[in-house]
């Protein structure tokens, strides 16, 4: 079928300069192949890799646009005309979006997710994450470099030195990235290609990131103070978010500790008490108040630490503590503040945590003195290697025999607090092997040391576990020697 | 500047011989259009030195919403034009094509979707009135300018 084809002038340099040729061909695909056999580079021109017709040339056969006919299988007979014509276009307009992205794709290369694991492996291309702080904060590649792309001009220079190093952008999908890359090239960083598909084809494939825990507003607020400390900061504030500090008691000695570890903003806050309010706890017990007279110690606790900070999570154990419940109730937390009244309770706190290696902030009140310690199994002493047992009854008077000034476990209390916190932080020099006492008569502070008993029966190294022993409150002996274990 | 035959600037390349009925044509065309942009082709002859265009048929332009800023000649009028000038023995040498207060320079999207071999002559009209005829040549990678003759004096 003897078809005559119209060759624009911007193809005539494949003609030999002719702007008619004459081709045997029973399609118009046929027709393509045919005139690339005898002109070398036709069908380039024509179609795309796929073999279909590009986008901005059109076929006419005999003034029909192909593509209202059957395409390239648009069959042909003797005597057609077949015009190629180039589409025409442009115009003054700015690229749209979508052409400024085409461009992109076409000039700045692109590397996929495993050879960036690669490349960052082997320690050879910087990693850039140009998304915002709280798509970064969601979780981003370690060791990436964090460049918003809202100050990613101006902060380039200082975070990257080298205009001649290897660099990588990534965003979360691939197209940020292509904008932030085409930025730096500019910037004159001539080693520079987009991460293809971002952040999320890195997690889709399953490679490790990090997911930095950050405080929100309110807490931002509340902890200010906190977070310019230099050894707090907004570390340390997640630090004491994340902790769960079990308070024994929810009296003198409790009630100062619980209000200063919940204002610190200690995550989870136990309170062991069975006890009900009493009037004469009113003397020191700011834990509780005048119109809460007899409810149960824990929930008046709660109900003030609540309103102090609503964020805390309070736990409350209303119940003796003993043998059977202490491994219960001290599993989840990760120290004890001891503030008990009485010794058998103080043994049995010990023991737990020498059991449990949990460091035990200890604090003690007589009328106008008052110590504090911490007991740390394995870094030092316990409390049993400084009194293996219970003292007889006579030498160890209740609050309530021998008095005590009201704001004295106010003291003790906060020291203790402020221990707990020191714990919490990695911060300071804890009262480890080293006892804090107090005289508020003299107003004299002064520290003994305190050793571990290399032959202490509860804490000595390699020592197996004797028991735990619920000592009936003040009984010269224990009821029997070995309880649980 | 004198009025009739003024060379602007010689660039290097082919010359742009507009005779005075195309000018005319695309002069009207591109005003009667404005704001939008319009298109059409120049018919004529090529030559080594220049591309000599006896008649310019103007081209209906299909992009509707970004007319002011765009354009997409319609295939069959070029397909009508190159016809008509077969029949008379010449050649569709180029294409016009206004910037409505732009200046008459190749754009990005004029690059992308330029062809080589062609005469690209961009006319600016400036608040209405055709201002600046500038003539273009793709070669490839981009546009260099090519002198105009014929047209208006681009101080008018």
């Amino acid at each position: 079928m003897s078809v005559t084809v119209r060759i624009p002038t911007p193809l005539r340099t494949l003609t030999g300069g002719a702007d008619e040729v004459q081709v045997s061909a029973v399609s118009v695909r046929a027709l393509i192949e045919t005139l690339e056999e005898r002109h070398h580079g036709f069908k380039a021109q024509l179609c795309d890799a796929e073999g279909k017709l590009r986008r901005f040339v059109n076929l006419y056969l005999n003034d029909e646009d192909i593509r209202f006919q059957q395409g390239l299988d648009t069959p042909l007979k003797s005597g057609d005309v077949l015009a190629i014509v180039p589409a025409i276009a442009g115009g003054a307009g700015a690229p749209t979006w979508h052409e400024v992205l085409k461009r992109l794709k076409k000039e700045i290369p692109e590397v996929d997710v495993p050879e960036v694991a690669a490349l960052r492996g082997k320690g050879r291309a910087a990693i850039v994450d140009v998304r915002d702080k709280e798509e970064y904060n969601e979780g981003h590649i370690e060791g990436a470099i964090h460049l918003p792309r809202a100050f990613l001009e101006m902060r380039a220079e200082s975070a990257l030195h080298d205009r001649g190093a290897s660099i990588v952008v990534h965003c979360a999908s691939g197209v940020r990235s292509l904008l932030a890359a085409e930025s730096l090239r500019r910037l004159g960083y001539t080693d520079v290609r987009s991460m293809a598909g971002g952040f999320s084809r890195w997690k889709d494939q399953g490679l490790p990131y990090v997911k930095p825990r950050v405080l929100g507003e309110t807490e931002r607020r509340r902890y200010a103070r906190h977070l310019t400390i230099p050894e707090v900061g907004e570390q340390g504030q997640i630090k004491l978010l994340d902790s769960k500090v079990l308070l024994i008691g929810a009296g003198g000695l409790g009630s100062p500790a619980a209000v200063y570890l919940a204002a610190a903003g200690v995550g989870t806050l136990g309170l062991v008490d069975f006890d009900v309010v009493d009037e004469s706890n009113l003397q020191r017990q700011i834990l509780h108040t005048a119109d809460r007279v007899g409810k149960p110690k824990t929930e008046s606790a709660r109900q003030t630490l609540l309103a102090l900070n609503p964020g805390v999570n309070v736990r409350t154990f209303e119940e003796r503590l003993s043998s059977a419940n202490v491994e219960r109730i001290f599993r989840d937390f990760d120290l004890v503040l001891d503030g008990s009244d009485n010794f058998p309770t103080r043994y049995l706190v010990n023991d737990a945590c020498v059991k449990l290696s949990k460091p035990n902030v200890h604090g003690s009140v007589y009328r106008f003195e008052g110590q504090v310690t911490v007991f740390w199994p394995r870094h030092g002493p316990c409390y049993r290697c400084l009194y293996p047992e219970p003292p007889p009854p006579e030498l160890a008077p209740s609050c309530a025999e021998a008095g005590v000034l009201g704001v004295l476990p106010g003291v003790i209390g906060l020291l203790e607090a402020v221990e707990a916190i020191k714990i919490i932080l990695g911060k300071g020099r804890p009262l480890v092997g080293r006892l804090l006492t107090y005289d508020a008569l003299r107003a004299e502070f002064r520290k003994l040391v305190l050793r571990r008993d290399p032959n202490c029966q509860y804490c000595r190294d390699g020592a197996e576990f004797p028991g735990y022993v619920d000592y009936e409150q003040f009984c010269a002996r224990p009821t029997e020697a070995v309880t649980a274990r | 500047m004198p009025a009739g035959e003024a060379e602007v600037a010689a660039h290097g390349g082919a010359t742009l011989r507009l005779a005075e009925e195309a000018v005319a044509v695309i002069r009207a065309h591109a005003e009667r259009d404005y704001p939008h942009e319009c298109c059409g082709v120049m018919v004529g002859r090529r030559y080594a030195g220049a591309w000599e265009v006896e008649y310019a048929r103007p081209a209906r332009n299909l992009i509707t919403e970004r007319a002011r800023d765009r354009y997409l000649l319609d295939p069959h009028d070029f397909v009508n034009a190159d016809r008509e000038a077969r029949g008379r023995g010449l050649d569709i040498v180029g294409v016009y094509h206004s910037h409505p207060d732009h200046p008459a320079r190749a754009s990005e999207t004029d690059r992308e979707n330029a062809w080589p071999a062609l005469a690209y002559l961009i006319v600016n009209v400036q608040g209405g009135r055709a201002r600046d005829w500038r003539a273009w040549e793709y070669d490839g990678e981009g546009f260099q300018e090519r002198t105009v003759a014929g047209a208006p004096g681009n101080s008018l």
